[in-house]
């Protein structure tokens, strides 16, 4: 190369420089992509002193789509496969190509000129690449002067690539967030739309609870409850095979469905038929549904149930667990299918029905919680009223991992009307009241005629209790308030405490080992060992804690 | 004995000192009592605490006896309950330390164990 032409060089790599700056500027400062592009693809094809330019983009099927054109034949819309002619090629090989001559070069697709009548003599592809690989193919055709294209032209492209690569990228990017977040508020608003489909928890001692925890926004799972015209009350849980949307959806034609069985049928069996030759009709794609329904009756506080493929229910008396099972096929399979009941005088006890998702969560290990470990949480909740007992269950599933929709339904009247108050005493945290609270104590538990060896017991396992909430819940003494009551219904003492500190996680309040001599930690051990069983709980509305422990007094004459 | 006003007393009998506890042990005045007990033990090498008018003891009680007894036991002293009433022994038993700790029955004993 002489001095002249390297001069000229010179120049046009500072012209390309410029062209460049002004490019990336121009696509970086963009507010319509699309039309910015189009402007730039024109300059392009302009600073090229190309005949013709093309932006290909790649579609998420994998195909190559010419998605802006200048030139004499408009090629926009045009389709190729990834490796197939210059432009696919050079996405394939993530490289520049160039072909010096087009009427010899194979990899030039002759068709589009045989169709268009367009003459073409040299061509530049460069590939628009990003970190995941090339999203696309920058093209220039014949240069207006007659020449080809050379190395350095094919150089220059290759760099003028670079910013449309990013700024490209960057949109899509872009687009593919908005459009994720278009979809989960939409799966919010789906969420939404089925929470208000569950019955709304009635107060005033209902006897049915029931939550749904959606393993993701939206559930396969519901739960319902409406009162019959002769005055028992109809219930209904059901699992929807499958998770998501499709799930979601059936489940709202299931549920109502199985409302309407529910408002005419004369028993739980003949509603489950009922329902179960309508699903046979409309249920596709091998889809079914299992469920339990049932009607009680308060006055006689007896349940009767059928079952279709659900698992089975827990009976809990408080001490132990009755499995019941009433099983009948899923729904939406056999036609012909009949369906078992059974009926249970409920008494005081309480009946849990849950989906598999309830046994199905997972610790850190991955493993299943499983039957037995629901039982094990029921019961050790057992201690506390039916609503604050189901928050306290549903907050250790929630410490677990659902895996998938976890619905649980609990039947049982509110206890409470044979219990009795003894003890209401709201006191300063302080460890100087603890005397006085000691003494009220001693005197509620006399008037019970309780032995006083069992007294005192009782009244170091509350003070412990107490002075835990003002060390550990307060951390140190304070001029928020313990709240104590105690009740008694029939045997057993119930005393429970309240305070407004943070919630404190129950695994804190662990008793050690007493056969181990050393100072602290004393207190829960000692509550462990004088109450029958006790819990805490973060309080109604998520502020403050509740601690209930429970002693179940032995026959009179031998209390201890 | 209910409304036995709290109070801890430190005697000294020749090379023993008692610590006399009176009154209902609890969170609001451990903390002097677990002074009491450890200044005793840095005064003298035999030390007990008399419990007879003791009415009630919680776990910070039990904690402030608990750690006299190991204090003693490092620097090889002598440290013992003495006259334990009813309510104290009661919870000693169900802390299972009523086996770890000296018991004696009056401080005379106690002198001469």
């Amino acid at each position: 190369m002489n001095t002249s032409s390297l001069a000229a060089a010179g120049a046009h790599e500072r012209r390309a420089l410029g062209f460049l700056a002004e490019l990336s500027q121009s696509l970086a400062l963009s507010l319509d992509l699309r039309e910015t592009l189009g402007l730039a693809v024109t300059r392009i094809a302009d600073f090229m002193q190309a005949e013709a330019a093309s932006l290909f983009l790649l579609d998420p099927a994998g195909t190559l789509e010419c998605r802006i054109c200048v030139g004499p034949v408009d090629i926009s819309g045009l389709k190729l496969a990834v490796g197939q002619g210059v432009v696919g090629r050079a996405v394939a090989e993530n490289a520049t190509q160039v072909v010096l001559d087009a009427a010899t070069d194979a990899r030039v697709n002759a068709n589009v000129d045989a169709e268009t009548g367009f003459v073409t003599r040299s061509i530049l592809c460069a590939p628009l690449s990003t970190a995941r690989g090339a999203i696309g193919a920058l093209e220039v055709i014949n240069r207006r002067d007659g020449g080809l294209f050379d190395a350095a032209d094919a150089e220059i492209l290759r760099v003028i690539a670079a910013p449309a690569a990013l700024a490209i990228h960057n949109a899509q990017l872009a687009h593919s967030l908005v459009e994720q977040q278009r979809i989960k508020r939409e799966l919010e608003l789906a969420r939404k739309i089925q929470k208000s489909m569950l019955p709304k928890r009635r107060r005033g001692g209902f006897p049915l609870l029931g939550v749904n925890l959606p393993a993701h926004e939206i559930s396969g799972d519901f739960y319902d409850y409406f009162d019959l015209p002769d005055g028992r009350i109809a219930f209904i849980i059901g699992d929807v095979s499958g998770k998501g949307l499709d799930a979601a959806f059936l489940m709202v034609r299931v549920a109502s469905l199985l409302r309407w069985a529910g408002k005419h049928a004369p028993t739980p069996a003949a509603w489950l038929v009922e329902a179960n030759v309508e699903m046979c009709k409309t249920l596709q794609d091998g889809r079914f549904v299992c469920a339990v329904v049932g009607q009680y009756d308060r006055a006689s506080r007896s349940v009767t149930f059928a079952s279709a493929g659900f698992p089975p229910a827990l009976l809990h008396d408080g001490q132990g667990f009755e499995e019941l099972l009433a099983d009948g096929p899923p729904l939406g399979i056999l036609a012909e299918a009949q369906y078992s009941e059974r009926r249970i005088e409920l008494g005081t006890r309480a009946l849990y029905l849950f989906s598999d998702g309830a046994t199905d969560v997972r610790d850190t290990a991955h493993n299943t919680l499983g039957s037995e470990g629901l039982r094990t949480l029921i019961a050790r909740h057992a201690v506390l009223a039916p609503e604050p007992r189901l928050r306290a269950l549903i907050g250790d599933l929630k410490r677990l991992r659902l895996v998938d929709d976890t619905t649980l339904l609990l039947l049982q009247e509110p206890c409470g009307t044979s219990a009795h108050s003894l003890l209401d005493l709201e006191f300063p945290a302080r460890p100087e009241q603890m005397r006085q609270v000691r003494a009220a104590l001693r005197t509620a538990l006399d008037s019970e005629e309780i032995a006083p060896e069992l007294r005192d017991k009782l009244v170091l396992a509350v003070d412990e209790a107490c002075t835990n909430i003002i060390r550990h819940a307060y951390h140190g003494a304070c001029d928020q308030t313990i709240a104590l009551h105690l009740a008694r219904e029939q045997d057993m003492l119930v005393f429970e405490l309240r305070d407004a500190a943070p919630v404190v996680d129950p695994s804190r309040m662990q008793a050690r080992d007493l056969s181990e001599c050393r100072p602290g930690g004393l207190g829960v051990a000692f509550i462990d060992a004088l109450m029958d069983d006790w819990v805490l709980v973060p309080a109604e509305g998520g502020k403050g804690n509740l601690l209930c422990m429970r002693k179940r007094l032995a026959a009179t004459g031998e209390n201890e | 004995m209910n409304t036995a006003e709290n109070e801890c007393v430190s005697e000294t009998l020749g090379d023993y000192i008692l610590v006399r506890l009176r009154g209902e042990v609890d969170l609001s005045w451990s903390q002097q009592v677990r002074r009491a007990i450890l200044d005793a033990l840095g005064a003298g090498s035999k030390v007990g605490v008399e419990l007879s008018q003791v009415s009630y003891i919680d776990s910070s009680g039990i904690a402030a006896l608990v750690e006299g007894f190991q204090s003693a036991r490092g620097k090889s002293q002598q440290f013992g309950l003495v006259a334990v009433s009813k309510p104290v022994m009661a919870v000693l038993q169900l802390a299972r330390l009523d086996k770890v700790f000296p018991i004696f029955p009056d401080a005379e004993t106690a002198r001469a164990g």
